[in-house]
């Protein structure tokens, strides 16, 4: 939107109306009441901004674990049958330290969800706006911090004797194992971000390392359907018959 | 015009139907009687391929003969036809039912939080068709009453306000056309090549002409705290009710709250009736089923920004709200999975896009990056939008390695995957730009490759 644009219209709007108005397009849209915003406005941050008051034991935790989500997520959250793993990955160390140590090894992946996970607002955010899986919003605030104690200590950040609750959770932030494992010194949080990988454009003769030649493994051959079917059997091109691979 | 010295149609030799395993084991060890079965049943594979692909061929490709599709005046120069809404709501011809949006297997379980990808292999121009956008849900998609449907702008501002469809459909709107690019497209190459065609390399890409009220006026209208507000969270109303941060920046420049794509109203798959378009981002900024807006002083941390989506570097930090989509293209055609069926001209074509402005300029390479040359830009050249580039190429019948290589308004030079690798090493997932290796083997045959 131009600046232009916005000055026209408003300037335009203020003449018509003769008033000055805070709302730029008057009689559109309505202000929204407390109750409204308190049923949307559900997030929280990671300075637990938007946290409702409410406690939940590990114990509860298990419980409500055992009937609702360990069928998707495993006993101990640590199943890959359906999603990734949430827990495994991470030591003691690392809730000494603040970093998952495994993630600076390049031979190792973020396998789980808390390994990479910095901030315990975002466990307690998603878990209460889209869990459980087929039935997203259905937990009570209590039982949204018994869940998240649970996986807590499932991680060994808080003990089996734990209650999670507005008043402490701040606390339990201070032992998350990859708390200072992120960064946003990148370019690539706005348009005019400087980029990382700077290439040139070189046109003739250029450096090919033809060794480094990678070719699709023929063991992946028909694991996308018959390519045949893929692509128009007319035109400048057929797709390839991968259907006997199957 | 004659078809005198037109070469003669390919027939891909049988030995492209043995696998590598199979010749290696061959040339070393000759055969014995059970390679010389498995030979014997590829090739009775291999012939049957052929004539199946005899039969396709002969429906494009006249031969010396008087034409039969001339000769014989077909039916539908005899008959009458169809009358005017016979299909109130046109459907693509029923000759056309191979590009479809498809899914790739083992990249999820459940396929309400799953992908489709976009058959970029045999799109046209820039704009996807509607019905071939790429899907990427987390928690399915609903077909949402727009009766019913409320915006709702909250936080740093005077006047939190709701709006329903209605209204914000009063309001100035704007038509621009835009890409949409999943941040995780891509992502299977970062290692070496493990999906054989542009629909699964580069499918979660799309490109439509979005029509909507800019954000900046939305925000306005609620009095902001344009001094405080340094983020805003968009929020999804679908089960996942999906959110992201988005910087205050962007949100007062070119983002808007679209209801239109295409000159009708959004699919349900996309976010019917309302969602954000955040012109140069990641696909999953632009939150679907849009019903809240919240200006806050602070970036969110929701998961889609934690735990997914965030580019984990060799040092073990991972780069959080890494939302822009730097420059990239693509050779859609020939593509991977494709094969040529003769010798001679061939138009080379593809599609380039960056998310920080317009592109300048495409090369190509048919060597494997050794020599370059300057691709044709088709209009329109947009800002933040595909670009088609087209080049005319004359294939000999030998091995070809294909390539496109982009450069944006910024002077930004899409990398090679070696160079990203360089500095974000290769667990990263998201945001792999680098240059596309296509090699066209001698019988026609292209395979997606990679040269580092």
């Amino acid at each position: 939107m131009s600046r232009s644009l916005r000055a026209v219209l408003l300037v335009g709007l203020l003449c018509v109306s003769g008033m000055a108005s805070a709302e730029l397009f008057p009689k559109v849209g309505r202000r929204a009441s407390q109750t409204e915003v308190a049923a949307w406005d559900i997030d929280v941050r990671p300075d637990f901004k938007g946290l409702p008051t409410g406690s939940g034991s590990v114990r509860q935790g298990e419980k409500l674990w055992e009937s609702k989500c360990a069928s998707c997520h495993g006993a101990f959250g640590e199943s890959p049958a359906v999603f990734p793993p949430l827990i495994g990955g991470t030591t003691t160390k690392d809730i000494e330290r603040g970093r998952v140590a495994a993630l600076s090894i390049s031979s190792e992946t973020a396998k789980t969800t808390m390994m990479k996970l910095a901030t315990a607002s975002t466990l307690w955010d998603y878990i209460r706006r889209a869990m459980p899986f087929d039935a997203p919003k259905s937990l009570s605030v209590n039982e949204v911090y018994a869940a998240t104690a649970f996986l807590l200590h499932l991680a060994d950040v808080v003990p089996s004797d734990f209650t999670l609750s507005e008043q402490n959770i701040a606390q339990v932030q201070a032992r998350m194992p990859n708390r200072d494992g992120m960064s946003t010194k990148h370019g690539m949080l706005e348009v005019k971000g400087k980029p990382d990988v700077l290439s040139e454009a070189c046109m003739q003769d250029c450096k090919v390392n033809e060794k480094s030649l990678a070719v699709l493994p023929v063991s992946v051959n028909g694991l996308n359907g018959n390519l045949a079917e893929q692509n128009r059997p007319y035109g400048s091109t057929r797709g390839i018959d991968t259907s006997r691979y199957k | 015009m004659g078809t005198k010295g037109k070469p003669s149609r390919l027939q891909p030799a049988p030995e492209n139907f043995l696998s590598d395993d199979l010749i290696d084991q061959i040339s070393k060890q000759g055969l014995d009687a059970s390679r010389r079965h498995f030979l014997r049943q590829s090739f009775a594979t291999a012939s049957a391929s052929l004539v199946a692909g005899g039969a396709l061929a002969a429906a494009d490709h006249p031969g010396e003969a008087d034409d039969e599709a001339i000769i014989q005046l077909p039916q539908h120069s005899r008959t009458l036809g169809h009358p005017v809404a016979h299909l109130p709501y046109g459907l693509p011809s029923k000759h056309e039912a191979y590009l479809q949006r498809r899914e790739s297997p083992g990249l999820t379980r459940r396929r309400e939080s799953s992908i489709a990808f976009t058959p970029l292999q045999g799109l046209f121009g820039i704009i996807t068709p509607s019905g071939l956008h790429f899907e990427r849900h987390h928690a399915g998609w609903h077909d949402i009453d727009p009766g019913s449907h409320r915006l709702m702008i909250n936080g740093l501002v005077t006047n939190p306000k709701i709006y329903t469809l209605g209204e914000l459909m009063r309001l100035p709107s704007v038509s621009r056309m835009h890409f949409i690019e999943c941040g995780a497209n891509t992502a299977m190459d970062w290692a070496s090549p493990a999906v054989p065609s542009v629909q699964y390399t580069h499918g979660m890409l799309s490109c439509c002409e979005f029509t909507g009220v800019p954000l900046a006026l939305l925000l306005e209208d609620c009095g902001i705290d344009k001094s405080a507000a340094r983020f805003v969270l968009a929020e999804g109303a679908d089960g996942a009710s999906l959110t992201r941060s988005i910087p205050i920046e962007m949100a007062l420049d070119d983002v808007f709250v679209a209801w239109g794509m295409n000159g009708e109203m959004l699919r349900p798959e996309n976010g019917y009736p309302l969602r954000l378009v955040v012109p140069g981002a990641q696909g999953v900024s632009w939150v679907k089923w849009l019903r809240r807006i919240e200006v806050g002083d602070a970036p969110y941390a929701t998961r889609e920004e934690s735990t997914q989506y965030t580019d984990l570097m060799p040092d073990g930090l991972s780069r959080q709200y890494s939302l822009i989509q730097e420059c990239k293209s693509v050779i859609t055609s020939p593509s991977g999975g494709q094969r040529l069926l003769d010798r001679g001209f061939y138009n080379i074509t593809g599609l380039a896009w960056s998310g920080r402005g317009r592109i300048t300029r495409v090369d190509v390479s048919v060597d494997g990056g050794r020599n370059w040359k300057t691709a044709r830009l088709e209009s329109p050249v947009l800002p933040k939008c595909l670009t088609r580039f087209n080049f005319d190429w004359e294939w000999q019948g030998k091995t070809a390695l294909l390539q496109s290589r982009a450069i944006d308004e910024t002077g930004y030079v899409q990398p090679n995957i070696s160079e990203l690798r360089a500095v974000r090493g290769t667990r990263s997932v998201y945001h792999n730009n680098a240059i596309q290796s296509w090699r066209v083997e001698a019988a026609g045959e292209v395979i997606n490759v990679q040269i580092s």
